[in-house]
């Protein structure tokens, strides 16, 4: 974990929860659209993308369907499930809440 | 909703390999593909957009690989991988698994075998329909001294006419029949039935037909069923038997069918049925109980209904038949519980003793297992610093000890169906051909159950401690020595307090039923049962029916045996000792009013010959016994036992006195008292003799046939046998001879089921010390090694061997102490639960008590003078140096 732009477990989970919310995405696309929502600066690795998908589609808060991509090739679509999409909300709150309050310290501090 | 898709999820991982390996590549393969499209869209070429998109995503075999494993991360993956790896650890330390294994196996193979007695006397089913709808049907003839009697035919017809509650009655009754024809004269145990008996029981013959009510009236052409076991035994399973013609009692009968096997009411020595063909005048007939009843319930009607209704036609009898049915009840009782009889108590008994030994074993492998756990402390602590969670520790601890004790399940199984034979004893013979015995399903997941518990329960302790181990400390610490800290003292100390408390049980228990068992053979039964040989002649009635045909038989053949070298004394009785509770007939005393039919006087008779005392070397305590002059034609005399002579002449001499059978408008004779003699235990060992009197065959026909003879010889008994059948057979060639045996083995018998009861508690206590000192010796070596240094300094400081001697037995003798305490009370307890089972000894017996607790101290003291020895021996210069 020695690059900045590397991501946490927990963080990465959470990007790419926030980012099938929408709608239901392929590894590739949830890639590309993290980095190009954060404007290049979270770049995600492939060796963590697809092991944090497997395990979430374990865990069930995602469920994956094949499907044919915009090349018209078969991809695996990722979706939340209900369960998912509330323990998106919960995590949400929960990384404002850290994050503003890690904004707190550093502007007093 | 979540939990059910992540189990079909991970389930899915787990048996669909194939199918999600290739879902993982094809996955991964599309995302390169498509990040090569793009690379050709930004103006690559394709060479170039493949290679740069390979090398954006890395190594795609680790990425599948770390996918794989997210996925595998599954409990049963992990399940299997405990118990691989603790396959390892057991096969690492062999001492340890084998000492563990053999003391949960013999715990386990205790209970699983004792299961499997309860299970064949209480809870396999019974091979009629519906058969907890059974009952038996007894008169309650408690004020005459019979509480369970056999019932007068003319009672169980108006039971069967009268009642609410019975779908059908039904009655048995003894018979005896010699088979003779072909092969040798055999005397076959039968029963006289009433037709619908078979359909009462709801079982239906194998071969043939049942019983038809045109059968059973008088006059009926003889027919018989014959039991499974006699038709494969006398008949050699001739499947074209029925219709045939055998002779019983010198009759012709048909035989109409072959039972089901097992079917064998009311138990598996019964080799035939044949309907009882009762006169409308037999089934009128009040005063003769020589009935055994049973009825099947109405559907939802319940036991205490039932007893109610048979109550409510009790009362009504007595009121119309005052004579006969005075004081006398009725009720019913569940055929099972029938069946098991007087064994259900001692099943529960063992039951508890086999489960406190599984918890004594448990106790003791929870100890070996914490006194490891020290030693595993660092593994424990590495894993946890790695990652695993408490839950992920226990769940592997856990998994090591239910290996232990399935391997242990597995042995004790095996012991336990060697054991079960040697069991088998314990079964009643009722039950025990209709339920059979052995290892079956229920056993089997018994036996599985009881490991895994067992595996729980010694397991979690140990288990649940490491978890708690203070990372950082334990880490720190040396490898090899110090303890779980002070609270895994506390539990190991508790662990063999309670090791003792419930060894003091079990031992009280065994002391208690030692001690019955030691007073009933000490008991004076009132008869020597050595050297005397006992067998069977009933005559055949329509060859006997004359009284003077009767007598000529035993007078040859009493001639002829005494006349034999090598007999010292020959008999003939009704019932020779432990063969028969009842054989009762009212008498009148005479110069006493004539009592009122509920204050009859119903001593038991026995027709005897003149020997017959002598024969069974009873004790004259008064007057004399039968002499040749006590002939037909003279002064009828009767000999009376002690009992008779307290109750009926309280305060007299009864010698001289006279009584009659029957009221004083009955034809009998005047009957003079001749002579007292000592109580026999006629009904059993352990049971009281009630009022008894002797009358001489030859003067007085009173129906009731001598046809026990009793031989009293020289030498071994049985080598008379064959000698004495001849003389018999050479007065009667048609005779058959039955259940030749030595007296003593009947008594053996009746004692058989409580000494099988005190051996297995024995048995069981033995164990539990063993286990109890095994366990105390292994706490104190365990408290010796830690305390090394300690001892070192102390013996440094000027100690002498002495003082360390006292320190580390005070340890020990403490917890000695508190589980005797502890267990003594519990004991005190419980013991109430065998009063049933004691006989001649208080369930709170002093003497057993303090034996018992002083057996244990002796055996604690033993367990810890080795450690206390080796603590002795600590070289304080080695002590300080050691860590």
């Amino acid at each position: 974990m020695s690059k900045p732009t590397d991501l946490v477990q927990g963080t990465l989970d959470l990007l790419i929860l926030k980012t099938i919310a929408l709608e239901p995405m392929h590894g590739w696309a949830i890639a590309q659209r993290i980095r190009r929502v954060s404007n290049n600066v979270l770049q995600v690795n492939q060796g963590a993308l697809y092991p944090a998908l497997h395990r979430l589609e374990q865990q069930a808060w995602i469920q994956a369907k094949w499907g044919e991509s915009e090349n018209n090739r078969r991809a695996k679509y990722y979706s939340l499930t209900k369960a998912g999409q509330k323990y998106l909300r919960a995590e949400e709150t929960n990384w404002e809440r850290l994050s503003s309050a890690i904004g707190l310290v550093l502007k007093t501090v | 909703m979540r939990w059910l898709q992540s189990i079909s999820n991970r389930l899915r991982s787990l048996f669909r390999r194939d199918t999600v390996e290739q879902e993982i590549g094809s996955e991964l393969h599309f995302h390169i593909e498509r990040q090569v499209e793009e690379n050709i869209l930004a103006g690559m070429n394709p060479q170039e957009a493949r290679r740069a998109a390979s090398r954006e995503f890395g190594g795609v075999e680790q990425v599948k690989e770390e996918c794989r494993d997210t996925r595998r991360a599954n409990y049963l993956e992990n399940l299997l991988k405990d118990v691989r790896y603790g396959f390892r650890m057991l096969r690492k330390s062999p001492s340890f698994t084998f000492f563990a294994v053999a003391v949960l196996a013999l715990g386990i193979a205790a209970n699983s075998a004792i299961f499997s007695i309860a299970d064949a006397i209480l809870v396999r089913p019974l091979p009629y329909r519906d058969a907890n709808r059974l009952v038996m049907i007894w008169e309650d003839s408690s004020a005459y001294g019979f509480p369970k009697d056999t019932p007068a035919p003319g009672n169980f017809s108006d039971w069967k006419s009268r009642n609410q509650v019975f779908e059908d009655v039904a009655a048995i009754s003894d018979g005896s029949f010699n088979l003779t024809g072909s092969g040798n004269p055999e005397n076959l145990i039968g029963k006289w039935a009433t037709a619908n008996l078979f359909s009462v029981l709801g079982v239906s013959p194998a071969l043939g037909r049942d019983f038809r009510p045109e059968d059973d009236v008088p006059g009926a052409p003889a027919v018989a069923l014959l039991s499974h076991g006699l038709w494969l035994r006398r008949f050699g399973g001739d499947p074209r038997i029925v219709g045939k013609e055998i002779l019983l009692n010198n009759e012709k009968c048909t035989v109409i069918g072959v039972m089901k096997r097992g079917a064998q009411f009311p138990d598996r020595e019964t080799d035939l049925w044949v309907p009882s063909r009762f006169t409308t005048a037999q089934l009128a007939n009040r005063r003769n109980h020589f009935l055994e009843v049973v009825a099947r319930l109405k559907p939802r009607v319940s036991l205490g209904t039932a007893n109610a209704n048979l109550a409510t036609i009790a009362s009504q009898l007595e009121k119309e038949n005052p004579d006969s049915n005075a004081k006398v009840g009725a009720f019913a009782v569940p055929l099972r519980e029938e069946l098991a009889g007087d064994v259900r108590p001692a099943i529960f008994m063992l039951l508890g003793a086999v489960c406190f030994v599984l918890l004594i074993a448990c106790a003791n492998v929870a100890n070996l297992l914490l006194s490891r756990a020290t030693g595993r402390r660092r593994e424990m602590a590495m894993r946890i610093a790695l990652g695993a969670t408490r839950a992920r520790v226990i769940q592997q601890m856990l998994t090591e000890s239910i290996l232990l004790s399935i391997f242990a399940g597995v042995a004790g199984l095996l012991f336990s169906i060697w054991g079960t034979k040697f069991l088998a004893t314990l079964i009643p013979t009722g039950i025990a051909a209709m339920t059979g015995t052995g290892v079956d399903g229920r056993v089997l997941l018994f036996t599985l159950a009881i490991s895994l518990a067992t595996g729980i329960v010694f397991g979690i302790i140990p288990a649940s401690r490491v978890s708690q181990f203070q990372l950082a400390h334990s880490l720190k610490q040396g490898g090899g020595r110090s303890g779980v800290g002070s609270g895994g003292h506390r539990l190991r100390d508790a662990l063999v307090i309670s090791e003792v408390a419930l060894a003091i049980v079990l031992l009280t228990g065994a002391a208690l039923m030692i001690r019955s068992l030691e007073n009933l053979y000490h008991l004076d039964p009132g008869f020597r049962a050595d050297h005397v040989l006992v067998m069977r002649t009933p005559l055949p009635r329509q060859k006997y029916e004359a009284f003077a045909a009767r007598a000529a038989f035993y007078e040859q053949v009493l001639e002829r045996v005494e006349g034999l070298p090598g007999v010292v004394a020959a008999g003939y009785t009704t019932w020779v000792p432990l063969t028969n509770a009842g054989g009762a007939t009212g008498i009148t005393i005479e110069g006493k009013p004539e009592p009122a039919p509920a204050d009859v006087l119903v001593p038991n008779i026995r027709i005897i010959s003149r020997d017959y005392t002598r024969a069974l070397r009873m004790k004259l305590m008064e007057g004399r016994l039968f002499e040749s002059r006590d002939a037909a034609g003279t002064l009828p005399v009767a000999l009376i036992n002690q009992t008779m002579a307290r109750n009926y002449w309280t305060g007299e001499d009864p010698a001289g006195k006279r009584f009659k059978v029957g009221g004083y408008s009955e034809k009998s004779p005047w009957l003079t008292v001749i002579g007292v003699v000592g109580d026999v235990h006629q009904a059993g060992l352990a049971v009281p003799a009630r009022a008894e009197m002797y009358l001489p065959y030859q003067q007085e026909d009173l129906g009731f046939e001598p046809e026990y003879l009793a031989v009293r010889t020289a030498g071994d008994p049985m080598a008379l046998g064959e000698i004495v059948r001849q003389q018999i057979w050479a007065v009667d060639k048609e005779q058959p001879v039955a259940g030749m045996m030595p007296l003593e083995d009947l008594v053996d018998e009746n004692l058989a089921s409580r000494k099988m009861q005190a051996s297995l508690l024995s048995g069981f206590a033995g164990l539990a010390l063993l286990l109890v000192t095994l366990g105390i010796y292994a706490v104190l070596s365990f408290a010796v090694t830690q305390r090394t240094q300690e001892i070192g300094v102390r013996v440094a400081l000027g100690a002498q061997p002495g003082d360390v001697l006292r320190m580390i037995f005070s340890q020990g003798f403490r917890l000695f102490l508190m589980g005797a305490a502890l267990g003594l009370a519990a004991a005190f307890v419980l013991s109430r639960a065998l009063v049933h089972l004691l006989f001649g000894v208080s369930a709170y017996d002093p003497a057993s008590f303090a034996g018992v607790t002083i057996l244990l101290a002796a055996v604690a003291l033993l367990a810890c003078y080795v450690p206390a020895r080796r603590a002795t021996r600590v070289d304080p210069l080695i002590a300080l140096r050691y860590e």
